[in-house]
């Protein structure tokens, strides 16, 4: 019975969705017109911004309070975790001793724990001029610490300083905005040199602000991963 | 997309219905990515290599997917969180016993 | 300007609160407290200075519609100022409640909660309302099973998923926008929508409607909220039913009004609103449970205010305002009272409060006096609240609109006989047993009391904030002075 409303209710779904998605204009170069804002991003981003990954520049410049907003949502997913997860008495759940893996598994993920943080860096350092940026690369970073607690058990994340990581880097991005507030005139303002496109050190705010992000989000996965293995927040 | 909501109405177990939100959720962010094709055109990103503004794809739904992306992570890991504290209280994950609260 | 300040101010508080928990662990109560305290002041300041010109905010250097911009209207800053005073309350009556679990994620919770809502009432760009709508409602998720008792956490998985599914709805209601005008801003995809006339856009505004409506609690996407109000902390409750489902229905009725301003839609959804008004107060009056019971009556005031929203006078647009400003204060109240009763009696069930009256008589009077208000009594807010929309819709032609002002009446009698068998619990039965008696804190009393000299102030002194309601009915329905507002 369940099975036969959802079927329907799913199909007549689809149906509303394929008539929809036909009307709308897709494949073709629907942003032509000079004042639709793809338009301008593309032509105008590389110029403005300095960087040259436009898609960056649009995270960070054009839409950078949607990129705050996205940056407090990961930051409630932590705390929420943490509060729902919270539990007084701190079983010592590692009474049973946990098999240990295998030496090759360690071996392995000791070695390769520095390299992924090396490459999550990399790219979060470089979000400006190649594809990537400060979440992707705070999700490599954050899947290295994974890493670790799958082979290596013995080690422990230090809890207190990720959470201190999280709380700097958010108020870094707030404080970068507020700054943009006093010298730019608007929040979020880019106010510093742009720089010679392609260069590392170009982009105005754009790469500190990605770097702050970087460390925050790899410092956030790796707190959720951490509640949700070890079940102490 | 509606493989996922199919998931989420009529599976049982929370773990299933939770994977049937994470596969809605990725229907829709491609539908997205989607919005912002244009043919023949390639990734907006300046480099030696690539020619003039014009034969690149829009890059705002590809900034809007990032952030959807994202909340779509947040979502999953608070609902885990709550299904480990479910299953701590029930012993069970199958949504038809969890039912205390009733009319 | 003073408006991104009222967004990022609270939000930067809750990113330092880790820092601040690192320094002293029971500073965290006072941190809402002095954020509200902040944001209610500037709202304040604010709001004579764009009563007529909204001001508006550019970020990120680039005027709209290039950029993301924020629009301080009368409709929002109103909004925020309601935001702050109830979040103020409730966060002093929070610092003496909550008392187990990890407080310090409780405040930022708290604090992001309001600082999501403050920010999507005063966006003007579509994908960042959708933003801080998610941050409204994820902090939300977490706040309900707060204190991890089995009842909470099952309805915050029932919520969970049905705001996710909710969200993803909205998130294609924008994709089919996006694909078809190419921009976000929502005055400039008002400009465009005139010039495409497809059934797509009808689809659009169902999708959106349907996202949003999930938090608004709208009558068939209501399930979980007699659910989740009732099993969250009173606090959450009070936050929850007075704010949250305010910021729903706002996005509802800006999308409704602001980027469609399809005129037959409206009939579809006041009847929606109607209906909801029904079935909200008929499953409010067969409940026990104190907290469910509230919990359904806020679904069937939610339904009254989407109602008189979608009159869509001036004067309807006016009334329902009213009525949602009169609601969150009621609601608040009645939320914030019952907690402390529910905390001293052990048990949600009516029955167990019987006679209470006479033992906490300042937290029963709030109680009786919030619930007057909400039935419509003459000396309280929801009286003129109640006036107001049955005079706008008396206005509209026709026996369809006497007829529905006929179920208005009907369900405000239901109202009534539920809220007053409230009270003659509370004061006119005798007790069962002994209960323990707890002097009411000063933490909880303050708030409770100061809401409640608004409710009957508002209600003394209707006129007060009528010239209010007036401009901020006047930004929701003037498609065109906003458009002239936002884009020049």
């Amino acid at each position: 019975m369940r099975i036969v409303i959802s079927c329907a209710l799913l199909i007549i779904l689809s149906l509303g969705l394929v008539f929809a998605l036909e009307q709308a204009p897709l494949g073709s170069n629907h942003i032509d017109k000079k004042d639709k804002p793809g338009r301008y991003y593309l032509d105008q981003g590389m110029e403005k911004t300095g960087a040259a990954n436009v898609v960056t520049s649009v995270v960070v410049t054009y839409r950078g309070f949607d990129t705050l907003g996205e940056v407090t949502i990961l930051f409630i997913a932590a705390i929420g975790l943490g509060a729902v997860l919270y539990s007084r008495k701190k079983e010592k759940r590692d009474q049973k001793e946990k098999p240990s893996a295998s030496l090759i598994l360690q071996t392995g993920c000791r070695f390769l724990f520095p390299l992924i943080v090396l490459f999550g860096t990399y790219v979060f350092i470089h979000g400006h001029l190649s594809p990537g940026g400060g979440f992707q690369g705070g999700v490599i970073i954050a899947s290295a610490f994974l890493l670790l607690f799958l082979g290596c058990k013995e080690k422990k994340i230090p809890m207190k300083s990720m959470n201190a990581v999280e709380s700097l880097a958010g108020i870094i991005f707030v404080g970068i905005g507020l700054a943009g507030l006093y010298w730019g005139g608007s929040f979020l303002e880019n106010f510093l040199p742009r720089g010679m496109p392609h260069m590392l050190l170009s982009g105005g705010v754009i790469p500190i602000i990605y770097i702050a992000i970087g460390f925050k989000v790899g410092a956030e996965l790796a707190g959720i991963v951490a509640g949700l293995i070890e079940r102490n927040p | 997309m509606i493989v996922g909501l199919y998931t989420m109405l009529t599976k049982k177990n929370l773990i299933k219905v939770i994977i049937g939100l994470s596969l809605f959720e990725t229907g829709i962010h491609l539908l997205l990515v989607v919005v912002g094709y244009i043919q023949g055109a390639t990734a907006p990103i300046f480099s030696k290599t690539t020619g003039s503004s014009a034969e690149m794809v829009d890059p705002t739904p590809q900034a809007l997917v990032l952030t959807a992306i994202v909340i779509g992570v947040a979502i999953l890991a608070l609902a885990l969180s709550l299904a480990i504290r479910l299953h701590e209280y029930y012993g069970t994950l199958n949504l038809r016993k969890i039912r205390e609260l009733k009319w | 300007m003073v408006a991104v300040l009222l967004i990022v101010v609270p939000l930067g508080l809750a990113f330092a609160m880790p820092l601040f928990n690192f320094v002293s662990k029971h500073i965290a109560g006072y941190i809402p407290i002095a954020a509200m305290l902040c944001n209610l002041i500037l709202s304040i300041l604010l709001l004579p200075s764009v009563m007529e010109n909204p001001q508006i905010v550019v970020l990120g250097g680039l005027s709209p519609p290039l950029g993301i911009h924020l629009v301080a209207g009368p409709l929002g800053v109103g909004l925020s100022g309601l935001i702050s005073l109830v979040g103020l309350a409730v966060s002093i009556y929070a610092w003496g409640y909550i008392k187990q679990g990890a407080q310090d994620k409780y405040h930022a919770l708290y604090l992001l909660l309001l600082s999501g809502a403050t920010g999507a009432v005063l966006t003007g760009d579509l994908f960042n309302l959708f933003v801080f709508y998610e941050i409204l409602c994820i902090s939300s998720y977490a706040l309900v099973a707060y204190l991890g008792d089995r009842n909470g956490v099952e309805s915050a998985v029932k919520y969970l998923i049905q705001g996710s599914v909710g969200s993803g709805l909205i998130l294609v209601g924008i994709a089919i926008l996006y694909g078809m005008f190419g921009t976000l801003n929502m005055a400039q995809i008002a400009i465009h929508i005139k010039d495409v006339d497809s059934p797509a856009i009808f689809l659009a505004l169902v999708f959106l409607v349907t996202g949003f409506g999930v938090e608004a609690a709208v009558f068939p996407l209501n399930a979980w909220l007699p659910d989740a109000h009732s099993t969250a902390p009173s606090s959450i409750s009070a936050i929850l039913s007075g704010i949250a489902i305010k910021v729903g229905i706002y996005a509802v009725a800006r999308v409704l009004f602001t980027i469609f301003g399809v005129a037959a839609v409206f009939q579809y959804v006041l009847l929606l609103g109607l209906v909801t008004l029904l079935v909200g107060e008929i499953c409010a009056f067969s409940q026990d449970n104190i907290k469910r019971m509230l919990a359904y009556s806020s679904v069937g005031q939610v339904g009254l205010i989407v109602f008189a929203i979608c009159i869509a006078t001036p004067d309807g647009v006016g009334a329902g305002l009213f009525q949602l400003v009169s609601h969150a204060l009621s609601k608040a109240v009645l939320f914030l009272g019952v907690g402390y009763l529910v905390a001293c009696s052990g048990s949600m069930s009516l029955s167990s409060l019987n006679g209470i009256g006479k033992r906490m008589p300042v937290v029963c009077f709030a109680c009786v006096v919030a619930a007057f208000s909400l039935v419509g009594l003459p000396p309280f807010a929801g009286f003129a609240g109640k006036f107001l929309i049955i005079r706008a819709a008396l206005a509209g032609k026709g026996i369809f609109f006497t007829v529905l002002i006929g179920i208005v009446l009907l369900a405000t009698v239901v109202e009534g006989a539920y809220f007053f068998r409230m009270v003659q619990t509370l004061y006119f039965k005798d007790a069962k047993k002994q209960i323990e008696f707890k002097k009411t804190p000063a933490s909880a009393s303050i708030p409770i009391l100061a809401l409640v000299v608004l409710i009957v102030a508002l209600g003394v002194y209707p006129d007060v904030l009528l010239p209010y309601l007036k401009s901020a009915a006047a930004d929701l329905l003037n498609k065109a002075g906003y458009i002239k507002e936002v884009l020049g």
